[in-house]
């Protein structure tokens, strides 16, 4: 094996620490016994505490996971089609249709989102909320899934399909699974993109509907209590579990290709 | 195929939970649309208790966030606590629904200096809920050691004064509230809005920049409490905040509150009704029972906020009652002023001062 330059090693563990430093942070302030969260004063578990009593909290992120998983489920399969479609076929329409929602600043899709269900006489609400998630991560899938149709070999579902394969089954049985990380790598981004979402997410919440990202922005103005890095902690920890099933479900799905 | 299962199962699950969502809602709700936390849990839980009811709040955290939701037409809440300026602007908007006044009988509990004032004349849409004044914060210990006086604006901008806290001071980063605390200084009012008096201001504002460390509208709260900051233009409820960390972190100074005595920006958030409120019953209900004394207290017990109910005084710890942004003695009362809105050529113009203040050295 070839000795990897120190320099290499000095990069990437700078970037990593870039990346998790922040986040170890947050996770370790969640500890701390001060309201404030100025500086560490002690070691304790009451934020976790308070939070397993804090109704508002809880619910506000019961509702960003539900609306995170059905947006990214929902958007995965859309955006995977679309994809696909934007791929195999040269379209001029639905491309521009597809993507508008990636370059349109949050705020105009927000405002125009909340005029549109007004005018549908449509209820704010949960659904609402999810509706508006899909209509932007479609886009966002789309692209991903595309990238990773171009790079690959077209002679493969040619081939399943001379060997007596139907469309369908050509392409549940060797196009899907080729493009799996890309679908997956999609899906994790909608995900990430929806839990974390304020402007559109405000603008077609309905009364009484909180995400977390709206309840821990209205607190802002009074100071985030620790109470704040708890929740975080607890949602980094699900995310890493998804991963992390993911992963053991199929060890290919986020990882690049074997080498050949 | 049994891949298809999972989806399958996963699609079933998700409809039920939003499915969920409605079922909940089958008990009379009130959907309270409030900054966060400005209403304490027990007063809720009492409310909830004699309504037979429950309370559903959403939280935004700036005026404009709630007028421009409104304004697109999200429908659903019953009642909002805008500050009087929005309240302005939401019945000029057609949004609000007109009091039954019959049914709040509590409205004598309120100040009558909080009543009928030009936002809303004879209250016909909106009542007072609580308010907060723009007012100087400072580290007593600090303060006492340098000499230094607390009930003027000059120390704000008397670069005589500010030398000796140089880079210890910080102002809000708002543009109408530093430029009426520098019109008061100035004597004038703090809605002037002659050009010439606006052009005194920003130079006053610039001569003193050079001294502050920041203009900071968020975190001060923090740097009161942790001791990095000793002098703040800021909100009474922040400075009573910051000084009750600054106990429960157990430092040796105190955060106190200093009322210029040329007067000083008073905000009052009041309790309307939306026009399309599902529940207008219960509103009125509930705005009458916040109007009570006790309830009313139970919130400047919480956060410190000033109280325009005159019944709420025997209700609140006494520490509180002597603080002049709680309870504005009758001379103070005619010195604070609650800001207007300005016309969009003045918006204008005071946007270009306050972009040359900010580029400046």
């Amino acid at each position: 094996m070839r000795r990897r330059s120190p320099w290499l090693w000095a990069t990437a563990l700078f970037a990593y620490a870039f990346l998790y430093v922040p986040l170890l942070i947050v996770v370790v302030y969640s500890f701390n016994d001060s309201r404030l969260n100025a500086e560490w004063v002690g070691f304790t578990l009451d934020w976790y505490r308070k939070l397993a009593a804090d109704d508002d909290m809880l619910a506000a992120a019961g509702n960003s996971l539900l609306i995170a998983v059905t947006a990214s489920a929902v958007s995965t399969v859309l955006g995977t089609m679309a994809g696909v479609a934007m791929h195999r076929y040269k379209l001029t329409v639905l491309p521009v249709l597809v993507l508008t929602p990636i370059a349109i600043p949050e705020i105009l899709m927000g405002v125009s989102l909340l005029i549109f269900f007004v005018l549908l006489n449509f209820t704010l609400g949960l659904v609402s909320v999810a509706l508006a998630h899909i209509a932007f991560c479609i886009g966002f899938v789309a692209i991903v899934v595309r990238a990773r149709l171009a790079g690959m070999d077209e002679t493969l579902t040619e081939a399943a399909r001379d060997c007596g394969a139907s469309p369908a089954n050509a392409f549940r049985y060797v196009t899907l699974p080729l493009i799996m990380p890309g679908v997956i790598a999609g899906a994790l981004m909608a995900f990430t993109l929806s839990i974390d979402d304020f402007v559109i997410t405000f603008f077609t919440a309905g009364a009484g509907t909180v995400t977390l990202p709206l309840q821990i922005y209205s607190m802002i103005k009074i100071a985030v209590t620790p109470e704040v890095n708890a929740v975080s902690t607890l949602l980094m920890l699900l995310t890493l579990l998804l991963i992390v099933v993911a992963a053991k479900l199929s060890p290919t799905l986020l990882r690049s290709d074997r080498e050949t | 195929m049994t891949t298809f299962r999972s989806p399958v199962a996963l699609a079933a699950v998700l409809a039920a939970l939003f499915a969920f969502a409605p079922l909940a809602a089958a008990r009379d709700q009130l959907h309270l649309y409030n900054w966060n936390n400005y209403i304490a849990p027990e007063t809720i839980k009492r409310f909830e208790g004699t309504c037979q009811c429950e309370v559903v709040q959403t939280y935004y955290s700036d005026n404009e966030e709630l007028l421009a939701k409104l304004a697109a037409g999200a429908k659903g809440y019953d009642v909002l606590v805008p500050t009087s300026n929005a309240v302005q602007a939401l019945i000029r908007g057609g949004q609000l629904k007109p009091l039954d006044k019959t049914a709040l009988p509590n409205l004598k509990n309120v100040d009558p200096a909080y009543l009928n004032t030009p936002f809303d004349p004879n209250n016909q849409y909106s009542v007072p809920y609580a308010m907060s004044t723009t007012i100087i914060g400072y580290n007593d210990e600090k303060m006492k050691e340098l000499g230094l006086p607390t009930d003027t604006w000059a120390v704000i901008f008397d670069p005589k004064y500010l030398e000796k806290v140089k880079g210890r001071v910080t102002v809000l980063d708002s543009a109408n509230e530093l430029f009426a605390a520098a019109l008061k200084y100035l004597g004038y009012s703090a809605n002037d809005v002659d050009p010439k008096h606006w052009d005194e201001a920003a130079a006053v504002i610039k001569k003193a920049k050079p001294y502050w460390a920041a203009f900071n509208a968020s975190s001060y709260i923090k740097e009161l409490t942790v001791g990095n900051i000793w002098l703040v233009h800021g909100y009474s409820n922040d400075i009573f905040q910051a000084n009750l960390d600054a106990q429960a972190a157990g430092r040796k100074f105190h955060i106190l509150q200093g009322v210029p005595k040329e007067g000083a920006v008073l905000a009052v958030d009041n309790m309307v009704i939306h026009k399309s409120a599902p529940r207008p019953d219960l509103a009125l209900r509930f705005i009458n029972f916040m109007l009570e004394g006790r309830n009313s207290a139970e919130l400047t017990n919480l956060i410190g906020s000033g109280n325009p109910n005159a019944d709420a005084l025997k209700y609140i710890k006494p520490e509180l009652t002597k603080l002049p942004a709680v309870f504005p003695p009758k001379e103070l009362q005619a010195k604070l002023e609650q800001l207007k809105d300005v016309t969009v050529t003045q918006r204008r113009l005071r946007s270009k001062l306050w972009t040359e203040i900010k580029a400046s050295k």
